[in-house]
């Protein structure tokens, strides 16, 4: 009897997988992910361009496009006449509410989105000419980008113009 | 024997219980899994990125030809000294647009290499081609610093636009 006991004895021991290898694994991929992911990541604008016209068709548009002018300083102006963004300032730090001021277009959107909705009254797409002065700043021109994906625009024809 | 018996009670290991340290350390790893996924476009840090108020989340980075385009150096010295560096480093004086080619090693063109600009977007759009990725995938990926002069930035759409390439991402961060 004695004898019978002492063989069971060690069978009874719980069967333990180690998964401390498993975990160091772990932790090194962790801090791979960690250091390789930055979390503020870039954002989009999509913007397509206009195929170009052969000039053959000489029909005229439903609805009368929309013309966005921006000059070398960045003052932004909707068809030649109403000013809907101030010069640019590049010494605003970015994230204080004066840049955030500077690059909300509220009117330039109110615009934009009466014009589309006029084209999708008379079920046509909008047409958006975008002329921006050689010497423009590229922030100027993405403040308008991000005002024209606000309206729901995302074909613009672009241009470029002299800075005077 | 009641002492024995008292000893072999407090001999009993005390064990930490792992489990939910190693579910927190999993979760964090998927969350950084998915999280690196977007980050797939190669960034020169020499770019002052603009920033935009309504901007979309870059969740697919497939079919993307990243053009950087950079501002004076002047101006990047007096925002980022250490950009200014990294730009001297990686390219020639003159260079306004930046490129990355396979091995990721910087390709610069100045003003008047725009011809070899075209030839360089049509490469990599034949290459995304022949790998399979659908040509209304296939977009230039637009780093403009926010100082740069427009016509730089039209410029590399231009050129995209005579490498049959017409759908244009604006890079951007967001502003708030």
């Amino acid at each position: 009897m004695a004898r019978h006991k002492k063989i069971q004895a060690p069978e009874e021991e719980e069967m333990t997988s180690n998964i401390s290898s498993m975990i160091d694994c772990c932790f090194l991929l962790l801090i791979y992910f960690l250091v390789a992911t930055s979390l503020v990541s870039e954002k989009k604008l999509d913007i397509s361009i206009p195929p170009p016209s052969d000039g053959s068709s000489s029909k005229k548009p439903k609805v009368d496009p929309g013309n966005i002018y921006v000059t070398k300083a960045g003052v932004v102006t909707w068809n030649e006449g109403l000013t809907v963004g101030e010069a640019y300032d590049p010494s605003l730090e970015p994230g204080t509410p004066a840049y955030l001021q500077q690059r909300q277009m509220e009117s330039l959107v109110e615009s934009l989105k009466m014009l589309k909705d006029q084209a999708d009254s008379v079920d046509t797409t909008p047409v958006v000419m975008l002329h921006g002065a050689a010497g423009a700043p590229h922030q100027r021109i993405v403040d308008v980008m991000a005002a024209l994906s606000e309206a729901g625009i995302h074909s613009v024809g672009l241009s470029t113009t002299s800075d005077e | 024997m009641a002492k024995k018996n008292a000893r072999s009670q407090e001999e009993v290991k005390s064990e930490m219980d792992m489990s939910p340290m190693i579910d927190c350390c999993f979760l964090l790893l998927m969350f950084f899994i998915v999280n690196a996924a977007q980050i797939t476009v190669s960034k020169d840090p020499s770019v002052n990125m603009p920033h935009a108020v309504s901007a979309s989340e870059m969740k697919d980075a497939n079919g993307c030809i990243v053009v950087n385009v950079f501002a004076d150096p002047e101006i990047m010295s007096a925002k980022n000294a250490k950009a200014l560096e990294k730009y001297n480093k990686a390219y020639a004086p003159g260079t306004i647009w930046g490129v990355a080619d396979a091995n990721q090693n910087s390709i610069g063109y100045n003003k008047s290499q725009a011809q070899e600009l075209t030839d360089f977007i049509t490469k990599q759009r034949e290459a995304m081609e022949a790998k399979g990725v659908k040509p209304e995938m296939i977009r230039l990926y637009l780093r403009g610093d926010a100082d740069a002069p427009w016509e730089r930035s039209s410029g590399a759409i231009r050129a995209a636009a005579a490498a049959g390439v017409t759908n244009i991402v604006f890079g951007t961060l967001p502003a708030e």
